[in-house]
């Protein structure tokens, strides 16, 4: 019964995850690879202070400048993600990313986002 | 992709299964899904994957990132090993292939630095080729396959840049630097050959789905998957990390290998086809090939009859090799020894190609040909002329449900 329930459960999952895709700009576990690249070069501001490369690296697990062959969103959830959390403990930092979709005009993505009223 | 029958088969044993990494006989899985992790579980030490498993961090699941992380890690990577080892090795397979997936999918959930298509088709290979009920057909692979290429294709067709080519026009040239796609873009109207590119991915990826889950078609879905997977790394000329590798073993689970050893004809008076001979006996750890010399008065120098086919000489020679299980030890071997960085991209399409050109069906197919004639005057002359009849008659016989390298399982 469970060798039938557990594989229809990820099936299931699959195919929402792969409609859930339509709505959102994220591609999680939708079966997407290799269908956006994205090209980017990160800078922030962690209390005042500029990161060096090394830094970057340490703090969001990725490249300053880089690729990512999914999403930019993808990229945008990690910074942002990293520093929601950091927020907790007192860190104030800004991010300016800098990014291309398939080599299209050059776009940018901010976080703290834009005061919007 | 040699075997196709309605319910895979395990073949029977009178040991338990052997240390032998070579052995495919005896464990809890048909010797196709064995094939399968077998193969995926070697790609995986060779390209020494445990060395990123993650610890958590930014995971998917709330509360994981709770757990200390080298702790977290460290236990993510004694379990891989000892379940990845115990699958080489053929120890608990069943088990160790869904504790392997399982391993993996915690680490695709647990780390957004961790996950990616390839880890996560590669973890649910493991994971529902664990789950197999014997005796049944492995649907959830088959399944599996499908509502990848449907994800894949139908993301792609809703994209304006894989509509206008945007998107190959960027990768080919921006990223890859495809001297051969620039040389031909060059000469064509522009974004032309990039939209004939993404059309020709999103209609491949969109049509394997119907024909996955159409028995009568599925032989032209493996056909195409291999090819595709095939076509994509001889572009790159790279594996994209484990996807090559998980997307071509899952053409396994459509095939099944023949429940009893199969008795292979040979040329008792040809001192080539016996030197051959030897070498593809040595090759055979598990006996599955039972040699029997036959006059050359036959006229084939290979007959093997698997089911209601009989494959001769050149044809035969390919099945062999196809159901070898060890063939596809060595190809997966060949392609992850090598690191994949773009120095080595040369080398694996250089295998790749090699593999599809020696084990499609075309090549066995023509040398037959070509060289059948040969043989038909040689015997003509020593054997008298009622050998020609029955050399132009051994060939092939094809099936009206399959194609003529697509027979059943049945001993």
């Amino acid at each position: 019964m469970l060798r039938t329930a557990i594989p229809v459960a990820l099936f299931v999952f699959q195919l929402g995850a792969i409609v859930y895709a339509r709505f959102v700009p994220t591609r999680y576990f939708c079966w997407a690879p290799y269908d956006t690249q994205t090209d980017y070069v990160a800078t922030a501001t962690v209390n005042g202070k500029m990161l060096t490369g090394a830094e970057f690296r340490q703090r969001y697990r990725r490249p300053q400048r880089g690729f990512d062959n999914r999403s930019p969103q993808h990229v945008f959830d990690m910074l942002e993600q990293v520093e929601q959390k950091r927020s907790r403990f007192g860190d104030a930092a800004t991010i300016v990313v800098k990014y291309r979709v398939n080599g299209k005009e050059l776009r940018e993505w901010h976080w703290p986002p834009p005061f919007q009223p | 992709m040699a075997l196709a029958s309605p319910i895979p088969t395990v073949i029977s044993a009178p040991a338990g299964p052997s240390w032998n990494p070579l052995s495919f006989r005896g464990a809890e899985l048909p010797t196709e899904l064995l094939i399968l992790v077998k193969v995926l579980a070697l790609v995986v030490l060779l390209v020494n994957h445990v060395r990123i498993l993650p610890d958590p961090w930014l995971p998917f699941v709330p509360g994981v990132d709770r757990i200390p992380p080298i702790l977290f890690q460290r236990t993510l990577q004694t379990v891989f090993v000892t379940c990845a080892l115990a699958l080489v090795f053929n120890r608990r397979v069943k088990l160790a292939s869904l504790i392997l997936g399982a391993t993996m999918l915690i680490g695709v959930v647990s780390s957004k630095a961790y996950y990616g298509n390839n880890k996560t088709l590669c973890a649910l290979m493991f994971f529902l080729s664990g789950l197999y009920v014997p005796g049944r057909k492995p649907w959830m692979l088959q399944w599996q396959l499908g509502i990848t290429y449907f994800g894949a294709g139908l993301n792609k067709l809703l994209d304006a840049d894989w509509h206008s080519g945007i998107f190959f026009e960027n990768w080919a040239v921006n990223r890859l630097h495809q001297p051969w796609y620039i040389t031909l873009n060059s000469v064509l109207p522009p974004r032309v050959l990039a939209r004939i590119m993404c059309w020709i991915t999103i209609v491949t990826e969109l049509a394997v789905v119907p024909a996955i889950f159409t028995q009568r078609l599925q032989y032209w879905a493996v056909c195409a998957n291999i090819l595709f997977q095939s076509g994509l790394l001889l572009f790159t000329g790279t594996t994209f990390t484990l996807f090559f590798y998980s997307m071509t073993a899952a053409s396994l689970a459509f095939v099944a290998w023949p429940a009893a050893p199969v008795t292979v004809g040979y040329d008792l008076d040809s001192s080539f086809v016996n030197q051959v001979r030897r070498v593809l006996q040595f090759c055979d750890a598990d006996r599955r090939f039972c040699w029997t010399p036959h006059s050359r008065d036959m006229g084939e120098w290979f007959h093997l009859p698997i089911g209601n086919r009989v494959y001769t000489n050149f044809r035969a020679l390919r099945m062999i090799v196809l159901l070898n299980p060890i063939t596809y030890l060595a190809i997966a071997t060949l392609i992850a020894a090598v690191p994949d960085v773009p120095a080595s991209a040369a080398y694996r399409r250089v295998v790749v190609a090699a593999c599809l050109f020696l084990l499609m069906p075309p090549l066995a197919s023509i040398a037959d040909r070509i060289l059948g004639h040969r043989q038909t005057v040689r015997i003509t002359v020593t054997g008298g002329g009622n050998w020609v009849t029955q050399i132009q008659a051994a060939s092939v016989r094809p099936s009206t449900a399959h194609p003529p390298d697509w027979p059943t399982g049945e001993p």
